[in-house]
């Protein structure tokens, strides 16, 4: 573990601790305790540092413990032999565990950041999110079948989603096709209101997106990538672009995330050994049940094409949306995104 | 199997007094899928095709056949939109004239959310590119022609 991780520890308290103590209680030099706390400076961490008490974290944390997910995925009764990264920082937790499967078969191996430098969201943009502070996961599975037939596992992993933050104690999460995460403000709330008058249609929590390679008559390796809003500091809540919650808002209290990545592994992984068995019929009716945009009229943006205007009327069994036109006629549609329409 | 021997050699039969290549049937949760000999690997994800024209070939005295493309035709494997390079903005992953090794993304195709990458399964020089950026593409349509 590096130096980084232990200060935050010492730090994870909330009170004073020199550099002098937390250097000898790390067998380091005050230099490289100096050193430490500039990079954690640079990488977005708010560090006090008041002369004559030392280094107090702006809002306590704990950063992330390995050891500590590993035991709660047993004590919640997953076995599960994937093997579990806990970075410090990385580009993207999807792109290492690409990586990762072009020298070895990897297969269940989850992937977890404090950091991401190249995180992704929605086609091209960033995934924005402040370090040591929310959740960065990815999963790898391998799957037998062609690409053809893993349609609705991008829906399945929002359902996983929803079902790990309910084992958490977090209820009434929602999906927006395909699988964004989001919560239907309970109220007025301030970043709702002020940065986006328009949030109607819930305030997004947490984004998947799927790296997929491999034949297209499989077998093939998808990589399932959460960024999950635990706590955006203000600094990087200006560079999101859509309307946002995260949990700590919700819940009004510090989150344990060690506990709850031990719950979405354990979800992700019974999830997909259930979708491998079942495909998307298994996920179907919760998918809908948990669907906020159900029967609701929407525009559907598309890459390149003109926004098209519908009524949600469910999905396909390949997760596919239906959309229904003013004349009643159902179409289907594999890409876009969808949004509320304000009333006319 | 509910489906007993009689009824797969009755299929067999159909299939050879047929000039179809393959024949499959679907009961309820059950499907057989019967194919030619010679034509023993998964449904051909990947075949030869004449490509479109090129268009506005100079006008030439006598009326020639129109230049066709020939090679080998990359397939989508799936319904998504097309997207030809990694990130909007950035370069595309191959060009007219690109030359390509086995393994090279040509594109990739979006799904709910599921980036495919595709991979070229043949050497060569990319001679047609069917699908531009954010077009839609159906199962089985051809991306790419490599020759």
């Amino acid at each position: 573990m590096s130096t980084r991780n232990e200060l935050l520890k010492l730090l994870a308290d909330g009170g004073f601790h020199s550099g002098t103590d937390m250097g000898e209680r790390l067998g380091v030099s005050r230099a490289a305790v100096c050193k430490a706390i500039q990079a954690l400076t640079d990488a977005g961490v708010g560090i006090h540092r008041v002369t004559g008490r030392g280094y107090r974290l702006e809002a306590p944390f704990r950063p992330l413990d390995r050891s500590r997910i590993l035991r709660a995925v047993v004590k919640h009764g997953l076995k599960w032999k994937g093997g579990l990264d806990v970075l410090e920082q990385v580009d993207s937790t999807n792109l290492e565990l690409l990586r990762q499967a072009q020298t070895a078969p990897i297969d269940g191996r989850v992937c977890v950041a404090e950091a991401q430098t190249g995180g992704r969201g929605r086609r091209g943009r960033g995934w924005v999110a402040t370090p040591y502070r929310n959740i960065l996961f990815s999963i790898a599975w391998r799957f037998e079948s062609g690409s053809a037939l893993i349609g609705g596992l991008s829906l399945a992993a929002g359902v996983a989603v929803l079902r790990a933050l309910r084992a958490y104690g977090i209820d009434g999460a929602a999906l927006k096709w395909p699988n964004d995460v989001i919560w239907i403000a309970p109220g007025i709330l301030p970043n709702a209101t002020l940065a986006h008058p328009c949030a109607a249609g819930g305030r997004k929590l947490a984004g998947l997106l799927i790296d997929v390679r491999g034949e297209a008559a499989g077998p093939l390796l998808a990589v399932i990538g959460l960024g999950l809003n635990v706590r955006i500091e203000a600094r990087d809540a200006a560079r999101i672009d859509q309307p946002w919650v995260d949990l700590s808002e919700i819940a009004g209290q510090a989150i344990d995330r060690d506990r709850l990545i031990a719950l979405l592994i354990r979800e992700f992984v019974e999830a997909l050994r259930q979708f491998e068995c079942a495909g998307f019929a298994a996920f179907k009716d919760e998918w809908q049940h948990h669907h906020y945009y159900s029967n609701k009229r929407v525009g559907l943006a598309r890459a390149e094409s003109p926004t098209l205007y519908g009524t949600v009327a469910g999905v396909d069994d390949q997760g596919a949306l239906l959309l229904r036109d003013a004349r009643g006629r159902v179409q289907t549609f594999h890409s876009g995104e969808i949004s509320m329409r304000v009333a006319v | 199997m509910a489906m007993d021997i009689r009824k797969i050699k009755k299929l067999i039969e159909m299939l050879e007094e047929s000039n179809l290549a393959e024949l499959e049937i679907k009961e309820g949760e059950e499907s057989i899928r019967i194919s030619r000999a010679g034509s023993i690997s998964p449904p051909p994800i990947h075949h030869h095709v004449v490509a479109a024209p090129a268009p506005a070939a100079p006008a030439a005295a006598e009326p020639a056949a129109a230049p066709a493309v020939t090679g080998h035709a990359v397939v989508s494997p799936m319904v998504g939109t097309v997207f030809r390079a990694p990130a909007p903005g950035s370069n595309p992953f191959v060009e007219i004239g690109s030359q390509v090794k086995v393994g090279d993304t040509l594109c990739i195709i979006e799904a709910m959310k599921m980036l495919n990458e595709i991979e070229s399964d043949k050497a060569g020089t990319v001679k047609a590119i069917l699908k531009e950026n954010g077009q839609p593409v159906e199962y089985g349509e051809p991306l790419v022609i490599i020759e």
